[in-house]
């Protein structure tokens, strides 16, 4: 994947502000005999490198707006522009081989090696046979299959999880700037879809690519996204924001209804300690008050044992911690677990990294910069 | 996506075994019409000929009828072919819309007809001839191939159309790169029904002096031979079997690493 997180590096320079990949000007979209249009005037913009999460109670346009990016549903006004390209009106075919497909139901090709599938489009493009053998192996390795093992099976011999991943690896083959995904992960199981989900962000920070991904499971826009579109009936853009905005402010009252009234708590479980600010801790051996700031006692393994002292409260609560890598949900559990008013949080080796303080959580929780 | 643990799928074939460990199943269709013809033989060997039934039962006579038998056929469902596939891939696109089960019907019609009656019929229309039968053979054997080659088609997963098309595959390139080899078990099947059946009503070419077995056969019933008419049948009937049989080896051929 070198290449395509070198060409991606260069083009972004710090300073200024991401590119647009694809753009969405105005564009709608009514179908034959219908009355009203599926999508009405959609103006859109989906910066490089991003994902963006199209989400929205079912009828409400987002698997056809997806789909008119790559033009398997041709819109019926507005423009396309992809990374600078009007494409509204190019070869729809040589259009989608620039970008990347995956969706909910795989469609690997059954009569098709694994390999054979992912060098689909490798193939249209006229790749000699080795650079296309080369980037199969490179895929398979990308996205966690020993090629050795996997390259010349069929799909029928592979789980739903293994298919899927092949699938992403098949949408990334020529190293498209944009992927679209359509509810790639819709049809597995829970556990499974979680996995993938992970592994799915971990190749994210690898490849870099812009993303547009459909879903209906508003956890996974959450998840996943860099931006969240949600999409109200009749094909409108309601909310397009980061998924915290959406969450926690949402535009209007669909949104709100939309993002439903579990939407506060939602989120606890999807704020990871790792990316907050936390409350600062003092270590101390002594037991002198150190401002406004809680004081613990450290074992002689260097791990919080006590809380000597914490403000706003006379006698110290026991203590008890959760790990860095748990979410804010885990915290308040523990919290409410206990009858404490906070929290040690501690990393992998069982030292201290800071507290969670209720006062803290019901006032101003503030995350790090998402992507430093 | 990094290290998986995820269990693997159950282990794959071996990846270069012997071609014929798979398909053993193809060697029950000959090893019965050894067996069926031998024991025919045997009975055959029994039994005391007249001289009329030894002339329709000579060798070299039989050859020559066996041969015309399959070159009607092969001819009638090479020609099938030609038609039904190219139709049936036009029915089967989305724009046909209504004028699909219109034509299907016509099929069905076509089909539905008494073969005899149609040779007869043809036969005095274009004259006594083996092109008579061929054309009545394509006639009673067009349907299954050409219902087989639109449900084959129209059966292939819509997600497999989509993913090829969203791939940037042409649709000129997704019906031969993945619809035709996903609907080739299927048009196959309809195509070995076509070859059995064309071996069975070519037999009615004897009516119209198109040859084939159905010379010897109908003249032994006609004249009573019914032990002639065992082995001529018997004959038919092996020559069906391996007819299907060479198109079950012609699928395997075809669709072989899909299934």
């Amino acid at each position: 994947m070198s290449e395509a997180v070198d060409s991606v590096s260069v083009d972004e320079g710090r300073g200024g502000g991401p590119r647009t990949m694809i753009s969405l000007q105005q564009v709608s979209k009514t179908y034959p005999k219908a009355e009203a249009p599926a999508v009405r005037e959609l103006t859109m913009d989906v910066p490089e490198g991003d994902i963006v999460m199209l989400i929205g109670p079912s009828g409400c346009g987002k698997t056809t707006t997806l789909k008119m990016m790559n033009r398997l549903i041709e819109p019926t006004g507005g423009r396309i522009v992809l990374d600078g390209d009007d494409v509204t009106d190019v070869n729809a075919d040589e259009l989608r081989r620039r970008i990347g497909y995956v969706i909910q139901q795989v469609g690997l090709f059954p009569h098709l090696t694994i390999a054979a599938n992912i060098a689909v489009v490798p193939k249209m493009l006229g790749w000699d046979r080795n650079r296309t053998a080369k980037r199969v192996d490179e895929l398979l390795h990308l996205v966690g299959m020993e090629p050795g093992q996997y390259r010349d099976r069929y799909p029928r011999q592979l789980s739903g999880g293994q298919a899927q991943r092949v699938g992403v690896a098949r949408g990334l083959a020529a190293d498209p700037p944009l992927m679209l995904m359509d509810e790639p992960f819709g049809a597995i199981d829970p556990i499974t879809r979680e996995r993938l989900q992970d592994e799915f962000a971990g190749l994210q920070q690898q490849v870099r690519k812009t993303i547009c991904f459909v879903t209906h499971d508003l956890t996974e826009a959450v998840k996943l996204g860099d931006k969240i579109a949600v999409f109200g009936p009749g094909g409108t853009l309601e909310q397009y924001d980061t998924p915290d905005e959406v969450l926690t402010r949402p535009a209007n009252e669909f949104v709100a209804e939309f993002v439903g009234s579990g939407a506060a708590v939602r989120r606890l479980s999807l704020l990871e300690l790792a990316r907050l600010e936390l409350d600062e801790v003092v270590i101390s051996t002594g037991g002198a008050p150190a401002g406004n700031h809680p004081v613990v006692a450290l074992d002689d393994a260097g791990r919080p044992e006590r809380w000597l002292s914490v403000p706003g409260t006379d006698q110290p609560p026991p203590l008890v911690t959760v790990p860095l890598t748990g979410t804010v949900y885990d915290a308040v559990d523990v919290m409410l677990d206990a009858g404490v008013p906070l929290v040690a949080v501690v990393d992998g080796d069982g030292e201290s990294r800071g507290a969670l303080r209720w006062q803290t959580l019901i006032g101003d929780l503030r995350a790090k910069r998402r992507r430093p | 996506m990094t290290a998986t643990t995820e269990t693997a799928a159950p282990a794959a074939a071996p990846q270069r075994r012997a071609w014929w460990r798979g398909n053993l199943d193809l060697l029950v269709n000959p090893a019965v019409v050894v067996v069926g013809l031998g024991l025919v033989a045997l009975y055959a060997s029994t039994v005391d000929f007249d001289s009329v039934a030894r002339r329709a039962l000579n060798p070299a006579g039989l050859r020559r009828q066996t041969i015309e038998h399959l070159v009607l056929t092969g001819v009638s469902t090479l020609i099938v072919i030609v038609i039904a596939v190219p139709l049936g891939v036009a029915l089967s696109r989305d724009a046909v819309g209504r004028s699909r089960g219109a034509v299907l019907a016509v099929g069905g019609f076509l089909q539905a007809l008494p073969p005899l009656g149609v040779v007869v019929l043809i036969g005095f229309w274009l004259g006594f001839e083996p092109s008579s039968m061929i054309l009545a053979l394509v006639l009673a054997s067009l349907l299954p191939v050409l219902t087989n080659t639109v449900v084959g088609l129209r059966q292939v997963d819509d997600a497999m159309i989509e993913a090829a098309r969203g791939m940037g595959m042409t649709a000129w390139r997704t019906l031969l790169g993945v619809e035709l080899p996903l609907a080739i078990p299927v048009m196959m099947a309809g195509i070995r029904v076509a070859l059995v059946l064309n071996v069975g009503t070519a037999t009615f070419g004897a009516f119209i002096g198109a040859g084939g077995l159905g010379v010897p056969l109908f003249s032994m019933l006609k004249l009573f031979r019914l032990d002639a008419v065992l082995v001529i049948a018997s004959l038919v009937a092996a020559l069906a079997l391996l007819v299907d049989w060479f198109g079950a080896i012609v699928e395997r051929l075809v669709a072989g690493r899909a299934s």
